[in-house]
């Protein structure tokens, strides 16, 4: 049998739902097999997964992210966005914008963020007499909203296969990230002020009453931003702090999670996806080994580079091949079998590996909410009752004005690399 | 087939009981390095060899839960859609497919630790590194296990009249 045969074999397998880290481990050990080395080499390189310190920051920050969405933190930190921006032009919306970007940022892209918070905040938006598609819509993108900042999983695993600093890739995602947000923002207050929609009034002792509700998880994203950003802490050492944080705090304080019953649930939930993500990364390793020993890539590229010669049309055929791969598969499928491929394609153009992972998330991101199969457009019709093509049509404004901001994060890649220059984080 | 539930599901509360206990480990053990690195000016030398262990040990346990939860990664835009009883029948072969790679896996990785032990490699200080080590081939093996009572119970799912769709 041809190699080809067997590979396509094992692409069908794949697309027949096949879990992806067999996949990727029986290519490991077919090409291996094939080209006379013993198989053990694919454990080997397996191994090499604990010479790499980020490694830590994965179980912990899931661990976390897990801890706060399954508490009541949700609830608390609701409250007071909603004493803070209820009193704005479109305030309710921005509070959905923020909140559900904090979220996003700490579970990972795994539509635990619809599902856990699209309940408690959609009735929100209606009852403040949103208008329904409105409210649908940006529920719906807010989903996948917060991708960029830390201590977002997907940027770590990014991090990790295409082997830059996490530091880095936190701090490049800020503006991008803010600058995403702004943009739904602001088209939420034109929408506020368009309906007119009744404010909440601004009342000292009700943004006094939720700061002490939630005083204890106001410090959480300031760990991250002052430790990380300040250089006090590495993004590995953020997650133990944060991790030892929130459970302290969630556990022993507010008391959300019974320690009985509720903890050892929620610790094997969410190693359940650190177990996913780490099979796939121990496997992906031998088979990138493999990849790049036979040039791989470099013959990708000299394949890519008789078809495209400038950086700009490559950026450009990338994001919207992106944003397909974003429409069929999770964030973390995608990360490990794409980031390889497009990344020396990317470095032989000059393009940073910092701002490409900054493009390939947003453009991720993007492709959550991208009809017709984006992922989140399911939880959404799932969650919501409403059908697919209702979805549909309540998240076409959102969906443009993302394409907008994904074209400006593209071509302009100081906006991702300013800050990483300026803060000089290694 | 109940039988085969209940074995499962024993195996399944085993590796989650063993999954809490070291992520407990690892919460206090790496709070306690950024608290000694940072206020005594050094942790514990092996104490970051140890943690990135404790990893591979909770991703391999989380991994073999994820099976028995239906819960890991793959491509699922084509069976999303299928039928019923199709759709077990797809789902039986996927599993037997990854039983044998994970099986192949668990042979690749009994290699490794021979090696291994017959280098008498070490991890930190006198510790042989197999210890940390076997759990690869554990791991591997509980996988194939689990792959395999998935595929039977997806065979049984797709055998059954009037299966539900």
């Amino acid at each position: 049998m041809s190699i080809w045969l067997i590979i396509a074999i094992i692409i069908l397998l794949a697309l027949c739902g096949a879990p992806l880290f067999t996949i990727f481990g029986a290519l490991a050990l077919y090409l291996f097999y094939a080209s006379g080395i013993d198989m053990s080499a694919v454990i080997i390189e397996l191994y090499r997964l604990t010479d790499m310190p980020p490694l830590v920051a994965i179980p912990l920050f899931t661990f976390a992210g897990y801890m706060l969405a399954e508490s009541n933190a949700p609830k608390r930190l609701v409250n007071l966005a909603q004493a803070l921006f209820g009193w704005f032009p479109g305030g309710l919306a921005i509070v959905v914008l923020v909140i559900c970007a904090f979220f996003t940022a700490f579970t990972g892209a795994s539509g635990v963020t619809i599902v856990a918070l699209g309940g408690l905040l959609f009735p929100m938006l209606i009852k403040e007499h949103y208008p329904e598609k409105f409210s649908l819509g940006l529920v719906t993108a807010s989903g996948s909203i917060g991708l960029l900042f830390p201590p977002s999983l997907p940027i770590i695993v990014y991090g990790m296969v295409a082997e830059v600093s996490i530091d880095k890739l936190f701090i490049a995602g800020i503006i991008p990230g803010i600058i995403l947000i702004s943009m739904l923002g602001l088209y939420s207050v034109r929408k506020g002020i368009q309906e007119k929609v009744p404010h909440i009034p601004f009342v000292w002792s009700n943004v006094a009453r939720a700061l002490r509700g939630a005083a204890w998880e106001i410090p959480l994203p300031f760990i991250i931003v002052i430790g990380i950003y300040g250089g006090f802490v590495t993004a590995t050492e953020a997650s133990a702090v944060t991790a030892f944080y929130v459970f302290i705090v969630e556990v022993f304080i507010y008391r959300d999670l019974k320690i009985f019953s509720d903890l050892p649930r929620v610790m094997k939930e969410s190693m359940l996806l650190v177990g996913a993500i780490i099979s796939i990364l121990g496997v992906a390793l031998g088979l990138t080994n493999y990849l790049i020993d036979e040039q791989v890539p470099q013959r990708l590229f000299e394949i890519v580079q008789t078809q495209i010669s400038s950086p700009i049309t490559f950026l450009l055929i990338l994001n919207g091949f992106l944003i397909i791969v974003g429409m069929m598969m999770d964030i973390f499928s995608a990360t490990f079998i794409v980031v390889p491929l497009i990344l020396p394609i990317a470095r032989a153009f000059n393009i940073d590996p910092i701002h490409l992972g900054i493009i390939f998330l947003t453009n991720l991101e993007i492709g959550y909410i991208t009809p017709p199969v984006g992922l989140n457009l399911f939880l959404s019709s799932l969650r919501f009752k409403k059908p697919m093509l209702h979805i549909i049509k309540s998240i076409l404004v959102f969906l443009a004005l993302e394409l907008v901001v994904l074209m400006v994060i593209t071509y302009w890649p100081d906006l991702s690399l300013w800050l990483v220059r300026l803060t000089g984080t290694q | 087939m109940k039988i085969l539930k209940t074995i499962d599901s024993v195996f399944n509360k085993i590796e989650g009981a063993l999954l809490i206990f070291l992520l407990l480990v690892m919460l206090f053990m790496a709070f306690g390095q950024v608290v000694l690195r940072n206020f005594f000016s050094g942790g514990i030398v092996w104490g970051d060899i140890l943690l990135r262990h404790l990893v591979l040990w909770i991703g391999f346990l989380g991994a073999a839960l994820a099976t028995s939860g239906e819960r890991h990664l793959n491509i699922d835009i084509l069976t999303r859609y299928l039928p019923g009883r199709l759709k077990g029948a797809v789902a039986a072969l996927s599993n037997v497919f990854a039983a044998v790679i994970c099986f192949l896996l668990f042979r690749a990785s009994l290699t490794f630790i021979e090696f291994e032990i017959s280098n008498n490699s070490t991890v930190f200080a006198e510790v042989p590194s197999w210890y940390a080590q076997i759990i690869i081939p554990a791991g591997f093996g509980l996988l194939a296990f689990h792959f395999i009572v998935r595929a039977i119970l997806d065979a049984g799912k797709a055998l059954q009249k009037g299966a539900p769709a």
